[in-house]
């Protein structure tokens, strides 16, 4: 028997999509065979948080995981024009990035997951744009998060962005995980391009358009979870809680002993929190 | 109590010059730092990421670059060696109004990981980072 490479089960590939008139090469992670699920990263860092869920054979025996690295972010390019131009993300282009993927990947009714900003978006799409999805697990997610830091820290010609946005969100990462992976989660804002963390944090901190619509979601066919980490000091416990709150039969679930990050952070602990999410999801 | 708080710092002072990463981060950072604690007045003055001297106040004479100012049960909570949440982090004062961060937040920022690891050396040693 000749010997076999000892890769992970994940592989990446590249698919090129169009976001309101503009090319984006995208960079994609996938693992698994069954029920799809499209996970999207937080802000300043990329698909790599994903590892762990995507690395788990029990896991992958049934779901499909597909992770993509947001444009600007990870091994996705930023579009042609990047250099003159001051990325600040809107909930429109997010929005229709996450469509155009699963247009291009020819997903057939994937649950979404994503955290923080990309829990932010399924509710968006939860609310507005549920078709394609079967259902949404929305990870630090809250209907509005205004800044409690200056987003201009993090692009500045005399300092960082990276350094400095990964001893921020340090405070939003709970100190019972790994050492490890504590550190391969700041990594990861630590490796950002210039500017891009805080052009999400544009995004996150500023988009107020879900505030006093949530009501609208419709859970009776594609169910809302919504998880938080009782470290989480961006998006508290309160804050996922008066968002599960405002809509009619989403559910809740607080982890203990963990914080904004929490797929990345501290998979253990993560893990069944993820395993009921998905059954949620029927 | 002050004068505990004062030996409390110096004693970490000394771990910092232990640890060479520190040294390296902090190599760009000569700031007097305030800390306050229940009204008392520390300042703590570093130079090239060592903590050079710690002196207690009251003082208006002492210029210092930004102050962080809460209360002693909450630096005890900072100081577990597994930090309740809110109290993991020193942005954690602020954000639950136990305290306040003053002065040029910008250069605290800019030395943030330098910064908050040497507030962490007030935990028991193998909870420090």
């Amino acid at each position: 028997m000749s010997a076999q490479p000892a890769y992970e089960p994940i592989i990446g590939r590249y698919v090129t999509i169009e976001v309101q008139g503009r090319s984006y090469r995208v960079f994609v992670e996938e693992a698994g065979q069954g029920q799809p699920v499209i996970c999207f990263h937080t802000a300043g860092a990329d698909s790599r948080q994903w590892r762990h869920i995507m690395n788990d054979a029990e896991l992958t025996a049934n779901y499909r995981f597909i992770a993509p690295d947001m444009p600007w972010h990870g091994k996705s390019l930023p579009p042609e024009g990047f250099e003159e131009e001051e990325y600040l993300l809107t909930t429109e282009v997010y929005v229709e990035t996450v469509l155009k993927l699963v247009e291009a990947l020819a997903l057939e009714n994937p649950i979404y997951a994503g955290c923080s900003m990309g829990g932010r978006i399924a509710l968006q799409l939860a609310l507005n744009n549920p078709e394609p999805f079967k259902g949404f697990i929305a990870i630090e997610a809250s209907d509005f998060q205004p800044a409690w830091y200056d987003i201009d820290w993090f692009h500045r010609p005399d300092a960082h962005g990276g350094e400095m946005g990964a001893a921020l969100v340090s405070a939003n990462i709970a100190p019972q995980g790994p050492k490890a992976e504590r550190w391969n989660t700041q990594w990861m804002f630590m490796q950002s391009g210039p500017g891009v963390f805080r052009g999400d944090l544009n995004f996150y901190t500023k988009d107020d358009s879900l505030v006093g619509k949530l009501g609208g979601i419709d859970t009776s066919e594609k169910p809302v979870h919504i998880m938080v980490g009782t470290y989480d000091m961006t998006c508290t416990p309160e804050d996922a809680k008066r968002t599960a709150d405002q809509i009619p039969g989403a559910t809740l679930a607080v982890m203990e002993g963990i914080g904004h990050f929490p797929m990345s952070e501290n998979p253990a602990t993560f893990r069944p929190h993820f395993v009921e999410a998905l059954a949620k999801m029927g | 109590m002050t004068h505990d708080l004062r030996v409390r710092f110096e004693d970490m002072g000394r771990k910092l010059a232990e640890k060479p990463h520190l040294k390296r981060l902090g190599a760009l950072f000569s700031e007097t730092v305030l800390i306050e604690i229940d009204g008392n007045e520390y300042y703590l003055a570093f130079h090239r990421g060592d903590l050079e001297r710690v002196t207690e106040g009251p003082s208006r004479q002492t210029p210092w670059r930004f102050a962080i100012r809460t209360d002693a049960e909450a630096l005890d909570k900072f100081w577990q060696p597994i930090p309740e949440p809110s109290f993991h982090d020193i942005f954690g004062f602020v954000k639950t109004g136990r305290g306040r961060i003053e002065g040029d937040i910008l250069v605290l920022v800019k030395n943030l990981r330098f910064f908050k690891e040497f507030m962490a050396l007030g935990r028991p040693e193998e909870a420090a980072a």
